[in-house]
C-alpha cells in the first residue's frame, strides 16, 4: 500500500493493507504474453531479410565492389584511416577533451586492409595461376608512389566503368597490374570464395565477421540498402526493423539524440550520446536522493488514480 | 510483412507506422492499467486493517 508521509498519515496508529497475490498476477501476465507472442509468431512470422555478403554485394554492384577494393589497396578507405581498435589511424576516433575510451582501449583487432582484404586472398587463390602471381609480384615490387598513381588513375576510370555480365571494364590507361588483380578479386567475390577467405581464423567455428563487415561498410552498396530500409543513424534507424515489423521502440531515447543539435552535427556523436545516457541513467537511479525529481509523484499524483478507492474511503473517514 | 513500411515524417521525427501503432497500443494499455479496477478489489474499502 502506498502511503503519503503527511501529518495526517503520521497521526494514524494503523496502516491499512490490502492482500494481493502478486505471484498469481505475474504468472497470468506471463502466460498471456506467451500466448500472444506465439500467436503473432504463427501468423506474422519474423523479419527474414537475407544477409548481405561479399558475394551478394559483388554480384549486385560489381563497380562499387571494385572501386572499394581499389580504395582498400590504396589505403584510401574509411577502414584504412579508422583508428583503434583496427589500426593507428585517427579518421574515426571519438573524444571529448581528454576522454577517449576508443584510444584508451588501443589497437586490439588489427586489420591490415590491403593485405587482409586484397593481397592475401589473391595469393591464396593464385595457386597455379602464374599470371596472377606475376601481377601480385609486380604490384608489391612497385614503389608506393607508383602504386598511388595506378590507384588514382584506376579510381578515376572506374567512375565511367561499364558493367557487363558481372564484369567491370574501364577505358585504357596506365593502371599497372591493378585491373588484373581487381578482376580476379571480383571473380573470387562473386563465387563466394572471398567471404570464406575473409572469415578464416584460428578458431574451429568462424564467427568473426569483422573483416567482411568493414570491407562492405567501405562501399556504397550496404549503406544504400540501410538507407532504403530506414536503418541509418540519421533515420532513427536504431528503433526500426525491416519490412512491416515494429522495431526496437524502447531505444527511442538513444536514437533521438542523433537527430537533434549538437549531436547531429559533430563527429563524436556516439561518445556524446553514450555520456548523455550514462548521466540520465544515473539521474534515474538516484531519483530518491534528488530534491525536485523525487517530488514529481507528489506534483503529479498518478498513484492516487491507481489507489483511488483507498483515497476515496480515507477522505470519507476523515470528513 | 516483408513489404517496406510507411513512415511518418514530422519535423525531425521520423517513425514507421508499425512503431507508431505499437507505441499507441502501449499508451492505451498504460491508461487501461490506471483506470480499470483491480480484479476482485473494485474498491479500496474492502481492505482490512492490520
Amino acid at each position: 500500500m502506498i502511503n503519503e508521509p503527511t501529518p495526517a498519515h503520521l497521526n494514524q496508529p494503523e496502516v491499512r493493507t490490502v492482500p494481493y497475490d502478486l505471484i498469481k498476477e505475474i504468472a497470468i501476465a506471463m502466460v498471456v504474453s506467451l500466448v500472444v507472442i506465439i500467436g503473432f509468431a504463427l501468423f506474422l512470422s519474423s523479419p527474414d531479410v537475407p544477409s548481405v555478403t561479399i558475394q551478394s554485394w559483388s554480384a549486385a554492384d560489381p563497380a562499387d565492389f571494385v572501386t572499394t577494393a581499389n580504395d582498400e589497396l590504396a589505403g584510401a578507405s574509411t577502414t584504412a584511416n579508422y583508428g583503434p581498435p583496427y589500426n593507428n589511424g585517427n579518421g574515426s576516433v571519438q573524444s571529448i577533451g581528454p576522454i577517449s575510451p576508443q584510444s584508451w582501449a588501443g589497437v586490439h583487432a588489427n586489420v591490415d586492409q590491403p593485405h587482409d582484404f586484397v593481397i592475401n586472398p589473391l595469393k591464396q587463390a593464385a595457386g597455379n595461376d602464374s599470371q596472377l602471381t606475376t601481377a601480385i609480384g609486380a604490384y608489391v615490387a612497385a614503389s608506393e608512389e607508383q602504386q598511388g598513381k595506378w590507384h588514382d588513375a584506376y579510381a578515376k576510370a572506374l567512375k565511367d566503368a561499364k558493367v557487363s555480365n558481372g564484369q567491370v571494364t574501364v577505358a585504357s590507361g596506365d593502371y599497372g597490374p591493378v585491373p588484373q588483380m581487381m578482376n580476379r578479386l571480383l571473380q573470387l567475390a562473386q563465387t563466394g570464395a572471398l567471404d570464406g577467405l575473409l572469415l578464416s581464423s584460428d578458431h574451429f567455428y568462424q564467427t568473426d565477421y569483422t573483416k567482411p563487415l568493414l570491407f562492405m561498410n567501405d562501399g556504397g552498396y550496404l549503406a544504400g540498402l540501410a538507407q532504403d530500409q530506414h536503418l541509418t543513424g540519421t533515420q532513427w534507424g536504431m528503433m526500426n526493423e525491416t519490412g512491416l515489423y515494429p522495431g526496437q521502440t524502447w531505444l527511442w531515447l538513444y536514437t533521438l539524440w542523433y537527430q537533434v543539435p549538437p549531436f547531429n552535427g559533430v563527429s563524436n556523436a556516439d561518445l556524446l550520446v553514450v555520456l548523455t545516457m550514462v548521466i540520465l541513467t544515473l539521474l534515474l537511479m538516484l531519483v530518491p536522493l534528488i530534491p525536485g525529481l523525487r517530488d514529481i509523484p507528489r506534483w503529479i499524483p498518478i498513484y492516487r488514480v491507481i489507489w483511488r478507492g483507498y483515497y476515496a474511503s480515507r477522505s470519507r473517514e476523515l470528513s | 510483412m516483408d513489404q517496406p513500411a510507411g513512415y511518418l515524417h514530422w519535423g525531425f521525427i521520423l517513425i514507421s507506422y508499425p512503431n507508431l501503432i505499437l507505441i499507441g497500443i502501449m499508451i492505451v494499455l498504460f491508461v487501461m492499467a490506471l483506470l480499470l479496477p483491480f480484479p476482485g478489489h473494485a474498491s479500496g474499502d474492502k481492505g482490512k486493517k492490520s
